[in-house]
């Protein structure tokens, strides 16, 4: 399967690799995996506490070239955003983007449930329980230190 | 697969007894109007028209997940030799074109069952569990609610796997500079030591679960009543185990790859 040109950029040069403090208050973390194949992404975002804007995104990805692609191209488009706007990303949107073909469709899917990780975790630092944590998943252990 | 199976799929899914009662019963040969075995008929040894039949049923098997390799094998042999486009030469163009798409769906069947994990995961998707679906409606529960997402495998399995595949990316830059931490390939040979052991756990969660199921279907082939809880549990068993599974597989792929190079 060939992969698209935005891909193969994205790929070879991917934007906004590497890691945020996951302790600050001001970041939060999402790890995600699929499990039709064994991939796994985390995606950090840094959100200034006055503005509610992402300032800064990082990604780590262990997976295929278009998981790899899906993040970097994720972290280009929060960066900027509010964390209510972020929240909008659908992952038909990085389909579109980067052309990803149809069996290709769960690498987006993890870049988006990335996102949503990571901002649920910030808005749970940050005491914004509203909606963002029911009892669907225990809390990693590193964010109870 | 092919599209046939994916519409069967979805006629399919209310549990092994539907399953059991699509099974073709009595039906006559094209030829001589004796009754046929599924394949050839018993009488004149005719080849017989292909019908959208599961894979289990194309082997004449119970929707048993224990079966005996040997035995598989040695049923597609003697298929394949009967349906072999020599011995078939002579037949009329009909049979040698029903021979020909009996030969396909032997080779996808045997194929499917021959391997444990797409056996479990092809009898799963009789069942209307598609795999790889499952992601996707969790991604969509999340939107519509704003709760977080429920991963489908343990936070903290997750984790294990993106430290490790940290390690072992740090790994390969040093051996690439020529110069292996001593240090952490021994740590590295001791994580292989627990995934493999995390990942023969789950081989043996999923033979539990087979055995189960295999209950069930006995069960249900004396006549006997299976409550659909019961199906769905055992079903629910498998489906976490194979889940769990692709993270473990690639981990030790990649320490073997890192470790040997
Ligand atoms: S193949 Fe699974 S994330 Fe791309
Ligand atoms: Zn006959």
């Amino acid at each position: 399967m060939a992969y698209s040109d935005k891909v193969l950029d994205h790929y070879s040069n991917p934007r906004n690799v590497g890691s945020l403090d996951k302790n600050s208050a001001e970041v939060g973390t999402g790890l995600v995996g699929a499990p039709e194949c064994g991939d796994v992404m985390k995606l950090q975002i840094k959100v200034n506490p006055a503005t509610n804007i992402i300032e800064d995104a990082k990604f780590k990805t262990f997976g295929c070239g278009s998981a790899i692609a899906s993040s970097s191209l994720a972290t280009e488009w929060v960066k900027g955003k509010t964390v209510d706007e972020a929240l909008t990303i659908r992952n038909t949107d990085i389909v579109k983007e980067l052309s990803l073909p149809p069996v290709k469709i769960h690498c987006s899917v993890l870049a988006e449930d990335a996102i949503r990780a990571a901002i649920g975790d910030w808005k749970k630092k940050n005491g914004q329980h509203s909606q963002a944590q029911a009892a669907v998943q225990p809390a990693p252990v590193e964010q109870r230190a | 697969m092919a599209l046939t199976d994916q519409k069967k799929t979805a006629q399919l899914d209310s549990g092994i007894l539907v399953v059991n009662q699509s099974r073709p019963t009595k039906v006559n040969c094209w030829s001589c109007g004796a009754m046929r075995a599924a394949h050839f008929c018993q009488e004149c040894g005719k080849v017989q028209p292909p019908t959208p039949v599961d894979y289990f049923t194309f082997f004449g098997l119970p929707f048993r997940l224990n079966l005996e390799p040997e035995k598989l094998e040695g049923e597609f042999y003697a298929l394949s030799r009967h349906l072999h486009p020599d011995i078939n030469a002579i037949n009329s163009d009909r049979e040698q074109q029903w021979s020909l798409e009996k030969s396909s769906q032997l080779n996808d069947a045997y194929r499917t069952l021959k391997d444990p994990i797409t056996r479990t995961e092809y009898l799963l998707r009789l069942q209307g569990v598609q795999l790889e679906e499952q992601s996707k409606a969790a991604t969509e529960e999340a939107r519509r609610t704003g709760k977080l997402k429920k991963q489908v495998v343990p936070p903290d399995l997750l984790e294990q796997v993106f430290e490790l595949n940290m390690q072992l990316e740090e790994m390969r830059m040093n051996k690439k500079m020529g110069e292996p931490d001593r240090t952490l390939e021994r740590e590295l040979q001791d994580s292989k030591k627990h995934v493999q052991d995390r990942y023969n756990g789950l081989v043996e969660e999923l033979h539990a679960a087979w055995n189960e199921w295999d209950a069930l279907i006995d069960r249900a082939e004396q006549g006997g009543s299976v409550l659909e809880d019961d199906r769905i549990a055992v079903r629910d068993k498998m489906v976490d185990v194979l889940n769990r599974r692709n993270y473990l597989r690639n981990l030790l792929r990649d320490i073997d790859e890192v470790l040997e190079n």
